[in-house]
């Protein structure tokens, strides 16, 4: 069960913007920000978590993805970032975890370096955002969709949808997501600059990798625990790019009982 | 004579009131992401008493939090400080500032402030404050090390100690411990066989993520009072919520 309620928040030298966040449970607080996919690749994940533990989680679509509106004033990751900061303020929300898959980690990484005290700890899962010399993360741009299904799945088969069956309002949100994808990441899904950015964090940091994602490879996963300081890095077996969706227990086990994960048997 | 009281602010932040004068320990007035009292901070940097010293044991953020301190009205109150405190507590303005090694003494108005030895992730002291028959031995967050067992042998009988009781252990670093657990605490109750205890330094948490990834502890003060039930029955030990003034 979710509702979902339309925040205006204060942007920075800006109007304030409005952001959709839908809104699960009751209890420790989660802000949980979808990646490329968009919101339904979270949705579900948020559902089951808010089911099996005393969690409220609070799932923004990001402006522009999910047919939303995007405002001139957020149209980077840092913007984002900015955006969700500011819906925490406004929420007034402390001992806050942010989760983020994919792009969404991207955003997660930006709202710890923002070092409000309101977030107490980072989960990134499979995200995009860091240069790894070797390692590039897939152009979506240039892959079919079908290579996209394939490199994002352990098991391909059970999510495969083909985009052209898709009803014309399915179709016009998906144009919007790639739209919005490539405003907020541009192709290549890095800042150069964020990697060095990380060194200074001090804030508790999880990261979680699908052992099959063929978007961004395992050790990009590894290279981005290691560029902040005391993360915790974590494989997930038999999945891929987006586990919160392809394998949601696993993920939510890997969170919840964390304490209990012995992270040397990760580090090769 | 006035009396002998503490004020717990927060954590390991207490205003200490002894032979009329009155003292500040490890200053922790904000928070950070990944650091939270889990308690209240009781009392505000503008509502602070006038100060005639302040005890830093070590520079740790949630003890030596000179950022958030730096905004008290005088910068030119005495601070005694473990030695890496020294250099930090200068460069944030602050003129008057004494390091104390173990056993090492100086005097305010009257009363004495010594150091005594600790042992943590980083190089601690820890302080006893004496004014006539009264003395408080504020604990930081040490571990419990033999040292201590000189304390009474050295600087005579405590009144009342402030004693960490959290156990805190470093994940990542094989699971290090670094502050003293509620046993410990109460073995050296035992010792120093004041009329009152009062434990901190419980609430401290680094969050959901932290508490899980970075670090372990006891969040239940009574664990202490249980174990100090067993091992010191003479001591009388108080849980004490902040901003509760105690006169020993
Ligand atoms: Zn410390």
């Amino acid at each position: 069960m979710s509702t979902t309620k339309t925040y205006s928040v204060a942007v920075d030298g800006a109007g304030p913007a409005e952001v959709s966040v839908a809104e699960y449970g009751a209890g420790q607080p989660f802000l949980l920000l979808h990646g490329g996919a968009g919101p339904q690749s979270v949705a579900g994940f948020a559902e089951k978590f808010a089911a099996t533990h005393q969690v409220r989680v609070l799932v923004p679509t990001h402006p522009g993805f999910g047919g939303t509106a995007r405002p001139e004033s957020v149209g980077t990751i840092p913007a984002l970032a900015a955006l969700y900061q500011g819906l925490l303020d406004q929420l007034d929300l402390a001992d806050v975890t942010v989760i983020g898959n994919s792009l969404g980690g991207w955003i997660a990484a930006e709202i710890a370096l923002l070092e409000s005290a309101r977030v107490s700890g980072i989960v990134l899962i499979d995200a995009v955002g860091i240069e790894v010399p070797g390692h590039p993360v897939a152009d979506f741009f240039t892959l079919t969709m079908d290579e996209v299904f394939a490199r994002s799945f352990h098991d391909p088969d059970q999510f495969r949808i083909d985009p052209a069956t898709l009803p014309p309002a399915a179709q016009a949100i998906a144009a919007g997501n790639r739209a919005a994808i490539a405003t907020y990441a541009g192709s290549g899904m890095t800042d150069p600059a964020l990697v060095g950015r990380l060194g200074t964090l001090e804030i508790p940091t999880l990261v979680l990798w699908g052992e099959s994602d063929g978007m961004v490879d395992v050790d990009y996963g590894r290279a981005y625990a290691a560029a902040i300081p005391m993360a915790q890095f974590q494989l997930l077996p038999d999945t891929g790019h987006s586990p919160q969706l392809e394998t949601p227990d696993q993920v939510i086990t890997a969170i919840w009982d964390s304490a209990n994960t012995d992270f040397s048997a990760f580090t090769r | 004579m006035s009396k002998t009281a503490v004020t717990r602010i927060t954590h390991s932040c207490h205003l200490i009131e002894i032979g009329g004068r009155t003292f500040l320990t490890d200053p922790w007035f904000s928070t950070r992401p990944g650091y939270y009292q889990g308690e209240p901070i009781a009392v505000a940097i503008p509502d602070l008493p006038k100060l005639d010293g302040v005890l830093i044991s070590h520079e740790h953020y949630d003890h030596c939090d000179l950022d958030a301190f730096a905004a008290y009205r005088d910068r030119s109150v005495p601070l005694f400080v473990a030695e890496t405190v020294v250099s930090t507590a200068r460069r944030h303005g602050f003129t008057n500032v004494t390091a104390l090694a173990p056993w090492e003494q100086a005097e305010v108005g009257g009363v004495s402030i010594t150091a005594a030895p600790g042992k943590h992730g980083v190089y601690e002291v820890t302080f006893v404050l004496r004014a006539g028959s009264d003395a408080v031995y504020f604990a930081g967050d040490t571990m419990l090390i033999p040292e201590l067992a000189d304390i009474p042998k050295r600087l005579g009988h405590i009144s009342l100690a402030l004693l960490p009781t959290n156990g805190l252990h470093i994940r990542p670093a094989n699971n290090m411990q670094v502050v003293m657990n509620a046993d410990e605490a109460a073995e050296l109750t035992a010792i120093l066989k004041p009329e009152l205890a009062i434990p901190h330094h419980y609430t401290f948490t680094k969050g959901f993520l932290g508490d899980r990834l970075i670090t372990h502890s006891d969040k239940n003060p009574l664990h202490f009072q249980d174990a100090s039930r067993t091992l010191a029955p003479e001591t009388s030990v108080r849980i004490v919520e902040p901003g509760i003034r105690i006169e020993l």
